[in-house]
């Protein structure tokens, strides 16, 4: 069963200036008192504030807000990157992050070995991932391409073999930054079909992104980010309504 | 100490520790191809460094067998093995510093268990390791070192240094993740243990009054891993000198992990 839980989550990242990036400064800095190397102080930035969030099986949430509100931040810390310096998250089922379908792509190794190592990354099984080889080379439509090595594509043909991968995980929740869509018009068409099922099938889906239409159409609740803090909750209807889309 | 994610939970970071380790389908895997790809680049992909190693001992057997007045049958064999596990400390605990560095799209991306990465470099290392070994081979038929019951000591001696590579690596890994500058120290470090250490030389050359720089644990471990192969015994005061060492490691391994292992992906 998906289920998603944030309490009062925050979490603050620490930036490191040159000196405080250095174990001798830092050192010589605790040694001396700070009359060498003084300037080892550590910036706090605050990147989510106070997030709360309940999500279970059958929400589709989309994140707005503008450059550096934290949007990619959430995603990440849903996905488990980022442990929260405080508050709570609970999360149950498969996680699958669709933020990066390039993850683990070996540019020298062949399309088949690239469908292997991408399986395991997600915690396949080695069996699995031969049961769905057949599936994803064809759909991939990238044919014999997929015994050669894959730093031969085009850039068009990786995305695509990519993408063909990363949508045949099945996940209990999926996390998405902005619509995946890649290739040409024909595979832009397939693929957005194939999307479609794999999000039918989730539980629930995180959508990030900045095209009101996109989170209208996917989404059935919004919640707006501003340096990182929830600053709006709507459903979907009021925030149509409000910006005056129609759907 | 608030909003830093400090835990302070070594069950839980046992937990994590394991689940990462088992996944060995993983680790092997990217080690595998690590190994692999770099065939694909080069017609002769690691075998390179085992070819470049071993013209490296051609012309340095003679050469250092005359200098330190050392018979070459006794010399070369001693030496082989010397550069060969030297080189496999110094490349493991070098890339062990990069290991969470090197995993930040992956980190970045989902939850892994640091030990996945870990387990990656080490695996690479090993491999390596075997490619370097089969150099061994000759030497020790031309020296006539023949087969007996010790060289299975190898295997408890290997063991023990993969244990104490790995806790290394842990927390060079967590380190050189927060101050950057810990790779070039130890980069710098090694290079200065390789002269305190019996790679080149006779540990028996050295005279008495200079015996303590063998206590360098690089030394002690270069011991349980060479003198099997060579057919001799590691003293017993070297294993518990290991036994020692290693519980420090891992000692200090395990907490930085505990205290440390959500925070490695806030500074990569």
């Amino acid at each position: 069963m998906a289920s998603l839980v944030l309490d009062a989550v925050t979490v603050e990242f620490p930036i490191f200036g040159t000196h405080a990036a250095s174990l001798k400064t830092t050192l010589a800095a605790a040694a001396t008192g700070g009359r060498i190397g003084r300037e080892t102080g550590v910036t706090v930035v605050e990147a989510l504030r106070d997030i709360s969030l309940t999500l279970s099986a059958g929400d589709r949430l989309g994140i707005v807000g503008h450059n550096g509100a934290g949007k990619s931040t959430l995603l990440q810390t849903l996905a488990g990157v980022y442990e929260p310096t405080r508050g709570r998250i609970v999360r149950q089922g498969i996680i699958s992050s669709l933020v990066n379908p390039m993850l683990g792509i070996e540019r020298d190794a062949t399309g088949y070995e690239n469908i292997i190592i991408r399986g395991l990354v997600q915690g396949l099984s080695r069996g699995e991932i031969r049961g769905r080889t057949p599936e994803i080379a064809e759909f991939s439509g990238l044919g014999d391409y997929l015994s050669m090595p894959v730093r031969t594509y085009s850039t068009g043909m990786l995305m695509r073999l990519a993408f063909s991968i990363v949508t045949s995980f099945r996940a209990d929740i999926v996390l998405m930054d902005e619509w995946l869509s890649v290739g040409d018009a024909e595979f832009r068409e397939r693929g957005a079909v194939r999307l479609r099922e794999m999000i039918q099938s989730t539980g629930i889906l995180v959508l990030a992104s900045h095209s009101p239409e996109l989170i209208a159409r996917e989404c059935d609740s919004v919640v707006e980010l501003e340096h990182g803090a929830i600053v709006a909750r709507k459903s979907i209807s009021r925030l149509s309504a409000a910006d005056g889309t129609v759907v | 100490m608030t909003g830093r994610a400090v835990s302070f939970d070594p069950r839980g970071a046992f937990a994590d520790w394991w689940s990462g380790t088992r996944r060995v389908g993983l680790w092997a895997t990217l080690a595998w191809y690590d190994t692999i790809l770099r065939y694909r680049r080069s017609m002769l992909g690691p075998l390179w460094i085992t070819l470049s190693m071993g013209i490296m001992l051609l012309g340095m057997g003679p050469l250092y067998s005359g200098l330190f007045d050392v018979g070459l049958r006794r010399f070369y064999p001693h030496l082989t093995l010397g550069i060969i596990f030297w080189h496999f400390f110094v490349a493991s605990i070098n890339e062990g510093c990069q290991v969470f560095i090197a995993a930040a799209p992956y980190l970045k991306q989902a939850k892994f268990s640091l030990s996945v990465f870990v387990w990656r470099s080490l695996a690479k290392q090993v491999i390596l390791l075997a490619h370097h070994l089969v150099l061994y081979l000759p030497v020790a038929v031309w020296a006539g070192i023949g087969i007996t019951p010790r060289q299975l000591l190898f295997v408890p001696g290997f063991v023990i240094v993969l244990v104490n590579l790995h806790a290394l690596a842990i927390i060079l890994g967590i380190l050189s993740a927060r101050f950057r500058d810990v790779a070039q120290i130890v980069t710098s470090a090694m290079q200065f243990l390789m002269f305190l250490t019996p790679v080149f030389w006779m540990p028996d050359r050295l005279p008495e009054r200079a015996t303590f720089i063998l206590l360098n644990p690089l030394a002690q471990m270069l011991d349980v891993m060479r003198l099997p192969l060579l057919g001799s015994l590691p003293a017993p005061g070297t294993w518990w000198f290991l036994l020692g060492w290693t519980t420090l490691t891992v000692t200090l391994a395990g907490m930085l992990y505990t205290a440390f292992r959500h925070r490695v992906v806030y500074w990569i």
